[in-house]
């Protein structure tokens, strides 16, 4: 038996669907966060003996759909035949809810309706009479509380007891001609007649929505286009400090302290045994994966903080406040909401831009979400700014916002290259109650995350540290490196012809280039590298809360200035994202074309961006341009160079496609 | 050999062998973010079972 969880989107089917069947699928307070359908048995306390699967849909304001995902909803209910279908209401906005429940009435199928978020509505003082809407509506309806499992049992017990029967609609569309977009609008305001015909008779409000709440005025700050981006500037900046400066490092120095001691532990173990056993496990493994997991406390924190932003539904308001200026440079309104995403993970990030409806607005989201740095960045950031910069805040946030600077200024490549005009597009996107954030979900959605990182930690970076350890150990003739023939070692010899590339961006090393290079199996893979290759067992100083020995210790072992070093961390940043988000590029662009347009542009951005940061900064700081500046030079123009062939090449194609008349057609091609 | 390099060959192998194996079997999966809490609910994980036409092909053949 198969039940099928539809609603429009934020009514809270993902946490209902997580509540009835034990899953842990990702939620958050607006719409558009499920992009695909998922479906799981439920548990036994709601299902009994019967095998009953739950089938979570994403959100749908109809069944004509709008976008992608909506398309998936209306598709399921409409071709896969569900046994019942559980329409989750949004309590507090019951007329824009029950617009698609009366459509969902007309299929047939029997349908069992969830007045979710009820605790919402009791505290504002909203009343709807349940059994008053179950008789104009033909279908049973129970109040829930998905958080809090209120109405649950009951629900899915009628829901079950139903399948298999035929539901009367109480509404049914007028044989009309779908194609006629005059005779479709006049039916949907007939039926939305009909829905606040009834809203009137079963709705009794304290506050009426057209009265301006205190809400609604914090909304208008937030959603300013010069203050909503002030206050979205100071509220990023207080997370990365809290996180990387304060409370994250704090945390650290804890787990760092045992981290050493228990890699101590096991180097004095080993004393008698080989050197390569010992730098195999102790440096390798242990040290490696260490440096990795030292940085945990700084990720859980941020997860943590981003979680609670999440929740209270500021998130919304900021992708309110970004709809504009995304617009202008030539993405949708919507392209926030995988930014956002991308904070988290570069992979649903990439996946949530099929809530685009446009193909190219899509694809060009996709290409450059990425350039937000994702969680697994974050030891990255945190190592540099804590080894260069004393660990201040200023360089996440820097980071971040480049990140945001550097989405706009693609876009705008993007737009050029294509031939893109700007045109009014429509975003509406329903801003969410505040609430106070959940504690318990931010610290469930923060372990979730650390799980996540620790298990990462303890294959594919450990993988690659014992890899990169034994590279590092011989060299092509499977003999031990001896100490100050270090460049002969199998990991030299592959790294160093990259480094030669990477001279003019003032880290031409092959031990930065071979971190860079395992960077893109998984990007904490940068540190774990430089742990290894530096032989630098601990980046946090327990002491001091900052890199072990002082930054200039730091920057004399690695060879770094303050400038190099942040020329290397943009570079490992705005470069290409992980194999698997590439994948995910990939499915999700479905173009050859655009994929390696997409690999070529980061590449090019991460180039150009680490190579002026390298030059301008060193020309600032000690008065003259740094080594390479030449080459470097002419590798950047050659890329601006293949920009412009690429963009002209691309508009050719598109007057010849669009051209009209075939005479002028025709004399262009001989011409 | 002493005893703690004998132990220590053994720890070193074994953290290998899982870690590996670990990573094969999820691979097996069709996950392509190790250790992803959302792996399972990921739609490029799911596009092939359920994002889009997948399952509603597969509850047509369950219903013929």
């Amino acid at each position: 038996m198969r039940i099928a969880f539809a609603g429009n989107p934020n009514s809270g089917k993902t946490t209902m669907y997580n509540a009835l069947t034990g899953r842990n699928e990702k939620i958050g307070n607006w719409g558009g966060v499920t992009v695909g359908s998922k479906e799981f048995q439920l548990k036994k306390e709601f299902a009994g003996d019967k095998e009953v699967i739950a089938v979570d849909l994403p959100g749908a304001y109809s069944m004509s759909p709008f976008t992608p995902e909506e398309g998936i909803t209306s598709e399921y209910v409409r071709t896969a035949n569900p046994d019942a279908i559980v329409n989750i209401v949004d309590a507090t906005n019951l007329s824009r809810s029950l617009f698609f429940t009366t459509q969902l009435l007309e299929l047939g199928i029997p349908v069992v309706v969830a007045l979710n978020k009820t605790d919402i509505n009791e505290k504002e003082g909203t009343k709807i009479d349940a059994k008053k809407l179950s008789a104009k509506l033909n279908c049973p309806v129970f109040e829930t509380v998905s958080t809090e499992n209120k109405g649950l049992a009951e629900m899915i017990d009628k829901a079950i007891s139903l399948a298999g029967t035929s539901q009367t609609a109480p509404y049914l569309q007028a044989d009309i001609d779908l194609h006629d977009k005059n005779a479709v609008d006049a039916e949907d305001r007939k039926r939305y007649s009909f829905v606040n015909g009834i809203v009137s008779e079963v709705e009794t409000r304290k506050t009426l929505s057209a009265e301006t709440t205190s809400a609604d005025k914090l909304d208008g700050v937030l959603t300013n286009p010069v203050a909503g981006i002030l206050v979205f500037a100071l509220v990023m900046w207080g997370v990365f400090w809290v996180s990387q400066a304060w409370l994250g490092p704090l945390v650290a120095d804890w787990l760092v302290g045992w981290i050493e001691t228990f890699q101590g532990w096991v180097a004095g173990q080993l004393e008698n045994s080989p050197a390569i056993l010992s730098a195999l496990l102790a440096d390798g493994i242990v040290g490696g994966v260490g440096a990795v997991v030292g940085f945990l406390p700084l990720v859980m924190v941020m997860y943590f903080l981003i979680a609670l932003l999440e929740d209270c539904g500021y998130m919304a308001r900021v992708s309110a406040v970004m709809d504009p200026i995304f617009k202008r440079v030539g993405l949708s309104g919507k392209s926030v909401i995988p930014v956002v995403i991308g904070t988290g993970c570069g992979i649903p990030a990439i996946m949530a831009c099929r809530t685009i409806r446009d193909e190219r607005e899509r694809r060009a989201t996709s290409m450059l979400t990425t350039f937000i740095p994702c969680g697994a960045k974050i030891p990255v950031i945190a190592l540099f700014a804590g080894a260069f910069f004393n660990g201040a805040g200023w360089v996440s946030t820097l980071s971040y916002f480049m990140g945001l600077l550097l989405i706009f200024l693609g876009a705008l490549l993007i737009k050029g290259i294509t031939g893109y005009k700007y045109r009014k597009s429509f975003f509406i996107m329903e801003l969410p109650k505040w609430k106070a954030p959940s504690l318990k979900f931010a610290f469930r959605s923060m372990m979730e995350r650390a799980k996540a990182y620790i298990i990462k930690a303890a294959t594919i970076i450990l993988i690659c540290n014992t890899v990169v350890q034994i590279m590092q150990t011989f060299d092509w003739h499977f003999q031990v490196v001896e100490e100050g023939a270090e460049n002969t070692s199998i990991l030299a010899s592959i790294a160093s012809p990259f480094a030669i590339l990477l001279i003019p961006l003032g880290f031409g090393v092959w031990q930065l280039a071979a971190a860079a290079i395992t960077g893109f199996i998984a990007k904490e893979n940068v540190v774990g590298t430089l742990a290894v290759v530096y032989a630098l067992t601990s980046f946090i100083d327990t002491e001091e809360l900052a890199m072990t020995g002082g930054a200039n210790t730091v920057a004399a072992t690695m060879g770094l200035t303050s400038v190099t070093a942040l020329a290397y961390l943009f570079f490992n940043l705005y470069t290409p994202p992980c194999f698997a988000a590439i994948g995910a590029m990939n499915s999700e662009m479905k173009s050859r074309g655009w994929l390696w347009g997409a690999i070529g542009l980061q590449l090019g951005t991460g180039y150009t961006i680490a190579f002026l940061v390298n030059q301008f900064g060193t020309l600032f700081t000690e008065g003259h341009l740094a080594a390479g500046f030449v080459p470097g030079l002419i590798a950047v123009l050659c890329m601006v160079a293949a920009v412009v062939l690429i963009g002209r090449k691309v508009r050719a194609h598109f007057d010849e496609q669009y051209q009209l008349h075939k005479a002028s057609k025709a004399a262009k091609a001989t011409a | 050999m002493n005893a703690a390099t004998v132990i220590a060959v053994i720890v070193t192998a074994a953290i290998l062998f899982f870690a590996a194996r670990y990573i094969y079997k999820e691979k097996k999966k069709g996950k392509a973010c190790i250790g992803c809490p959302y792996a399972d609910s990921c739609p490029r994980h799911r596009q092939s079972e359920t994002a889009c036409c997948g399952s509603i092909e597969q509850h047509k053949a369950d219903l013929r």
